[in-house]
C-alpha cells in the first residue's frame, strides 16, 4: 500500500530548480497566497516507486488480452512513442509562425489526405480531440449547413437504439432533439421504423457500420437514400472503422460526414482513458463549415512545397483552442506509414480474429460442452461478423444465476481485461468482444478455452469473482453514496 | 508483391501475428478465403480498387522520416522564446515521461473494471486531490480536453444548476478579454442550449469593470480569468462573488503555476475553477494532447462533466477506488448526459500528477517565483527601451504583459525571427485587429538573463532600422 499523501519529507526547496532570475515581481497583497497546497513532500526515488507500484496495479494491452468491444484495444507500436518524444514535438508552440511548424504541418497534410482517401470524403479536419468531440463537431457543421441553406427547421437527429451513448449525447449538445429507432430482432437497421420518422425536420441520422453488434448493415445504402430524400444528412460514427479499411468506405455507403478515432483505428494509446483524437471528414457540401486548422500545401517559385494554415470561409470556429491533439496525429501517422497501402490487411486480420474467436467460443468440443452449464446465445444471428461480436449470457444466468458481469469479473482472474459489459443495451446480459488484429491465434485459442472453462465453473466461484486481482470486487454503490472524491490529508 | 515472408515494409509479420496462418484459421471456421469474411458487404458499396497509398515502411524508415520532418519544426527550447498566450514553455522532469509511458498506464483504457485498474484509479484520485488543493475547491474531475472546453462545459454546467432560479434566463457573462479561439469554443458548446453570452468590459488598466459586472446578477454564470489573457492579476476578482451573488456561479480560469504565489480562486468565492493543466506534465506539444482542469464545489458535482474517481472498498473491506457518479455520463444517460465526453486526457493528467508530486508545495512556490521573476525582469528590460511602452503600466503581471510598439508588431516579430533567431511573443492583432502595434510578451521559468538581453538587443536593432 503506497499513498501519495503519506510522503511528508522535510520542508525546504522541494524539487531542485535553478534560482529565480529576479525577485522584482509584485503580487498585490490581496492576491498573495497564504497557505501552499498540501501537496506531498517526496523525493524522486519515493515517487518512482509509488508510481511504479501503481502501474503494477493496472492492466493495459501490454499486460494481457484486452477484448473491450468498440474500443479497438490493439497493440500500440513503441516506435510511435519514440517519435513523439523526439525534439520538434513536445517543445513546439501551436501559435508559432507556420515557418516553425513545417514538419508538423507536412504530417497534418498527409494525414488529411490519407483519411479523406480511406473514408471516401472530400475534406478532413484534425481539430477534434476525441471521438465524441468529432461527433459533436460534425453535427455542428451539419447544423450550420442547414441554417445556411434555409433549413433551420431541421432539429431532429435519428439514432438507432444500438448506437454508442456518445451519439445521442453529442447531438443533444448541439441542441438537437433525439429520435431513437428500435433495431430489428436480428439487430439490423429497421428501414420501416426509419421511414416512419424521417421528414422535413430530420437533420441527420447517426449510424455506425458495422454496428455495435459487429454486423455490417446490408441495407445501409437504402437507409442513406431514405434520409437523403427527406433532406437529412448521414453521419458515420467511425468507432468501428477498423473493420472495413480498404474494403468499403463511408463515402461509398452514402455518408456525408464521418469521424475517425485515431486512438482506435490508428493506435494512439488509450492512456487509461485518453488522450484520443477524433478528426472528421466531410463531403464537399459540408467542407466550408469544418473547424480550423486545415493545412494546405503550396509551391513557392523554386518549386519548394510550403504548408500553410487555412480556415474555411463559413467555419463553425473552434472546438478545442489549438490544433487538436497534434501528438496523436503524429503517432497515427507513424502507424499508418507502417501499413501504407496494406491497411486493408489490418482490417482483414481484425475481422479474421473476431470471427475466429467467436467460432472458438460458440463451437466447443463435445467434451467441453458437456461440462458447461449453459452456452451463450449469439447477440446477432449472422454467419459472419466484422471486427467484434456480442454474446447474450442470459442462458447462464437463467441456469445458475451467474450474470454477464460475473463472467466478466471472473475473466479478470485469468489475466484478461473484461469485454465491454451490458452494451449494446438491446442484447440481454451482453458481453461485447473485440480481439483486434494484433492478437495471435494462440492467445485467442487460450482466451476461448478459458472463457468456456468459466461457463463450467462452480457458479459460486464465478459470482464472487474476482479472487486473484489486486483487490476483490469493488463496491461501486458505496462509492456513489459516500462520494469521497479526494484524499482527506490529515494535518500533521 | 508478397504479403509476408518478404523483406522490407511489405513484411507485416512483425505487426500481424496471424499473417501467413489465415488458412488454418479459416478452415477451422469452414471458410476458404479471406474474401468470405467480407461477403456480407453488398457488392455496390465495395471498394473496387486497392487503397491508393504509399507502400508500407519499416520502423527504421519511419523513424528516419519522422526525424527529418520533426527537425523542420522550430522548438521553443532551441532559441529564446517569448511566446505564451495560453501555452507555456516549461521543464518537465525526466521522471514524468519515463514513468507515464509504462505500458500498464499507456495502453490501458478507461478503468471500467476497477479490480484490475486500481493503479490508474488511485493515481487519478490523487490527481483530483492535488488539483483540489491547488485551486482550493473540494472536487476535481480527471481532466477535460483543454482549458477552453473546461470553461465551456463549466458554463453549461452552471446553467443547468442555476437557470431555474435565474432572473436572466439562459444567460452567462464572460470577460471581454477572452482569446477569440476560446470564445469560439464557448460559443460552439453553449449555442445548443440557446445560451446568451454577454461580455463584461475591462477598464483602461485591464481590470474587470466591476460596475458592469454587477449586471450579471440573476444570470447563471460569470467566467473570468486570473491572470487574464494579457497576463494581468486582477484584485477586483476577489470582490466579484459578493457582487454577483450566490445564485450566479463564479467560474475562474487560471494558469495553474501562478497558484504557487497567487490566492487560489476557491478562497475568493469561485464555484468552478478551470485552466490549462499543460505547464504541469507536458510541454506545449503544438497544443495537444494537453489537459483541462475542472474543479468545483459540492453543489455542482451531479451536473459536472467528465470522469470522477471515488474511494470505496472491496468485498473484503479493503481500500479500493472506482469510477463514480457514472449516471451523469453518456454511456448510461445517453442524450440526457451532462456531457458527451468519453475519452479524456487521463494520461496527460497522470503526467501532471507526477510533476506536481515531485515539485511539492515548496517546489511549486519556487516554480511560480521563477515565472514571476522572469516576467518582471523581462518587463523591466523592455520598458527601459526608448519607444516601448507598457499597455498597462499600473498592472501586476504573471508570465505575460503587453507592450505598445511604434510600428506594427508583425514587422518586429519577423525581424526577431529572421534576423535574431528569437520568437518575440504573440502579435495581439491576431486576436484583436485594432491592437496591431501591441505585443504580448511571455517569460516563463525557461527564460534566463541572456535571453532577455538578446530580446532587448533585437528590439533595439529593429527600432534603429526605422531611424
Amino acid at each position: 500500500m503506497s499513498d501519495l499523501f503519506e510522503f511528508n519529507g522535510s520542508e525546504g526547496a522541494g524539487y531542485a530548480q535553478p534560482a529565480p532570475i529576479s525577485d522584482g515581481y509584485s503580487i498585490p497583497p490581496e492576491l498573495q497566497r497564504r497557505d501552499l497546497p498540501r501537496w506531498p513532500r517526496a523525493s524522486e526515488p519515493e515517487l518512482v516507486r509509488h508510481f511504479t507500484w501503481l502501474s503494477t496495479r493496472s492492466h493495459g494491452i501490454d499486460s494481457g488480452f484486452y477484448p473491450l468491444g468498440s474500443c479497438t484495444m490493439k497493440h500500440n507500436p513503441r516506435v510511435n512513442e519514440r517519435i513523439v518524444q523526439m525534439p520538434g514535438m513536445n517543445d513546439i508552440h501551436a501559435l508559432a509562425p507556420a515557418s516553425h511548424l513545417q514538419g508538423l504541418m507536412a504530417i497534418f497534410h498527409e494525414m488529411q489526405e490519407m483519411l479523406e482517401h480511406c473514408a471516401g470524403m472530400d475534406a478532413v479536419t484534425l481539430q477534434p480531440v476525441a471521438g465524441a468531440q468529432g461527433e459533436f463537431t460534425a453535427m455542428r457543421c451539419i447544423q450550420e449547413y442547414h441554417r445556411d441553406i434555409g433549413q433551420s427547421q431541421r432539429d431532429k437527429v435519428i439514432v438507432p437504439d444500438s448506437a454508442h451513448g456518445t451519439n445521442p449525447a453529442s447531438a443533444a449538445m448541439c441542441g438537437y432533439e433525439i429520435i431513437e429507432i428500435p433495431s430489428l430482432d436480428n439487430g439490423r437497421l429497421d428501414l420501416g421504423a426509419l421511414r416512419a420518422v424521417v421528414g422535413d425536420d430530420t437533420a441527420a441520422m447517426m449510424v455506425t457500420n458495422p454496428s455495435t453488434l459487429g454486423i455490417f448493415e446490408p441495407e445501409i445504402s437504402e437507409a442513406a437514400e431514405i434520409v437523403h430524400q427527406a433532406g437529412g444528412q448521414m453521419y458515420y460514427d467511425g468507432a468501428n472503422f477498423n473493420a472495413i479499411l480498404g474494403k468499403t468506405n463511408p463515402g461509398l455507403m452514402g455518408f456525408d460526414a464521418v469521424h475517425y478515432n485515431l486512438h482506435k483505428t490508428f493506435s494512439q494509446p488509450h492512456g487509461g482513458g485518453g488522450p484520443g483524437a477524433g478528426p472528421i471528414g466531410v463531403k464537399d457540401h459540408l467542407s466550408d463549415y469544418i473547424p480550423a486548422p486545415l493545412v494546405v500545401a503550396d509551391e513557392d517559385e523554386e518549386g519548394e512545397v510550403w504548408f500553410d494554415w487555412y480556415t474555411p470561409p463559413k467555419s463553425i470556429g473552434k472546438v478545442q483552442q489549438w490544433h487538436g491533439n497534434a501528438g496523436a496525429t503524429v503517432r497515427a501517422w507513424a502507424f499508418y506509414r507502417r501499413y501504407g497501402r496494406e491497411l486493408e490487411k489490418m482490417s482483414e486480420h481484425a475481422v479474421l480474429n473476431a470471427n475466429y474467436l467467436r467460432h472458438q467460443i460458440m463451437n466447443p468440443s463435445k467434451q467441453v460442452l458437456d461440462g458447461i452449464h449453459a452456452m451463450p446465445i449469439d447477440g446477432a444471428p449472422t454467419d459472419i461478423v466484422k471486427h467484434e461480436f456480442t454474446l447474450n449470457m442470459s442462458p447462464l444466468k437463467d441456469a445458475t444465476g451467474v450474470t454477464g458481469k460475473d463472467v466478466a469479473k471472473r475473466l479478470l482472474d485469468y489475466g484478461y481485461m473484461a469485454p465491454t459489459l451490458y452494451f449494446p443495451m438491446i442484447v440481454p446480459e451482453c458481453l461485447m468482444l473485440e480481439p483486434t488484429e494484433t492478437e495471435s491465434k494462440e492467445a485467442i485459442d487460450q482466451f476461448a478455452s478459458d472463457f468456456l472453462r468459466i461457463l463450467a465453473e462452480d457458479p459460486e466461484l464465478v459470482k464472487t469473482a474476482p479472487h486473484d486481482t489486486p483487490v476483490k470486487r469493488v463496491d461501486e454503490v458505496w462509492a456513489a453514496r459516500n462520494l469521497i472524491l479526494r484524499h482527506p490529508i490529515d494535518d500533521k | 508483391m508478397r504479403p509476408y515472408g518478404a523483406l522490407g515494409g511489405e513484411n507485416l509479420v512483425d505487426q500481424l501475428p496471424n499473417l501467413g496462418r489465415e488458412d488454418e484459421m479459416l478452415s477451422a471456421m469452414g471458410m476458404s478465403s479471406m474474401d468470405d469474411l467480407f461477403s456480407d458487404i453488398p457488392e455496390h458499396v465495395r471498394r473496387v480498387t486497392p487503397l491508393d497509398l504509399p507502400p508500407p515502411q519499416t520502423e527504421e524508415e519511419i523513424l528516419r522520416e519522422a526525424r527529418m520532418l520533426l527537425d523542420m519544426n522550430i522548438s521553443v527550447d532551441s532559441r529564446p522564446s517569448f511566446l505564451g498566450a495560453g501555452l507555456y514553455s516549461n521543464f518537465v522532469p525526466t521522471m514524468v515521461p519515463m514513468l507515464a509511458t509504462r505500458g500498464e498506464f499507456l495502453t490501458a483504457y478507461t478503468p471500467y473494471q476497477p479490480e484490475v485498474s486500481q493503479g490508474i484509479l488511485q493515481a487519478m484520485w490523487e490527481f483530483q486531490t492535488l488539483i483540489s488543493e491547488l485551486v482550493a475547491l473540494p472536487v476535481s474531475n480527471v481532466s477535460m480536453y483543454d482549458a477552453s472546453t473546461s470553461a465551456a462545459e463549466a458554463l453549461t454546467c452552471a446553467v443547468r444548476i442555476h437557470d431555474r432560479k435565474a432572473t436572466q434566463k439562459s444567460t452567462i457573462y464572460v470577460s471581454e478579454l477572452l482569446p477569440p479561439d476560446r470564445m469560439s469554443v464557448i460559443q460552439n458548446y453553449t449555442q445548443g442550449a440557446e445560451i446568451v453570452i454577454k461580455k463584461i468590459p475591462h477598464d483602461d488598466d485591464g481590470m474587470l469593470d466591476l460596475t458592469a459586472a454587477a449586471e450579471a446578477q440573476g444570470a447563471s454564470a460569470v467566467y473570468v480569468e486570473q491572470p487574464n489573457a494579457l497576463g494581468l492579476l486582477d484584485t477586483g476578482l476577489c470582490k466579484l462573488k459578493s457582487i454577483i451573488g450566490d445564485e450566479t456561479a463564479l467560474i475562474v480560469g487560471v494558469q495553474p503555476v501562478s497558484l504557487g504565489l497567487v490566492t487560489p480562486p476557491g478562497e475568493y468565492g469561485a464555484d468552478i475553477v478551470v485552466g490549462e493543466g499543460q505547464p504541469f506534465g507536458i510541454g506545449p506539444t503544438g497544443g495537444g494532447p494537453i489537459y483541462g482542469i475542472f474543479a468545483c464545489t459540492q453543489a455542482y458535482i451531479r451536473q459536472m462533466p467528465g470522469r470522477i474517481v471515488g474511494l470505496s472498498m472491496d468485498s473484503d473491506g479493503e481500500r479500493a477506488f472506482t469510477l463514480t457518479l457514472s449516471t451523469r455520463e453518456q454511456h448510461i444517460r445517453r442524450h440526457r448526459a451532462t456531457s458527451n465526453i468519453c475519452s479524456n486526457e487521463t494520461l496527460i493528467a497522470l503526467m501532471g500528477a507526477m510533476h506536481m508530486s515531485l515539485l511539492g508545495p515548496d517546489g511549486l512556490q519556487t516554480l511560480a517565483k521563477r515565472n514571476a521573476g522572469a516576467c518582471a525582469a523581462t518587463k523591466t528590460a523592455l520598458l527601459s527601451i526608448n519607444g516601448i511602452e507598457a499597455v498597462h503600466p499600473n498592472g501586476s503581471h504573471f508570465n505575460e504583459f503587453a507592450i505598445r510598439l511604434p510600428k506594427p508588431t508583425a514587422d518586429l516579430l519577423s525581424f526577431l525571427d529572421e534576423e535574431c533567431d528569437i520568437t518575440g511573443g504573440f502579435d495581439l492583432s491576431r486576436w484583436w485587429p485594432e491592437r496591431e502595434q501591441e505585443l504580448l510578451v511571455c517569460a516563463t521559468d525557461q527564460i534566463d538573463a541572456e535571453d532577455i538581453d538578446e530580446l532587448v538587443e533585437g528590439i533595439q536593432d529593429w527600432l534603429e532600422g526605422y531611424q
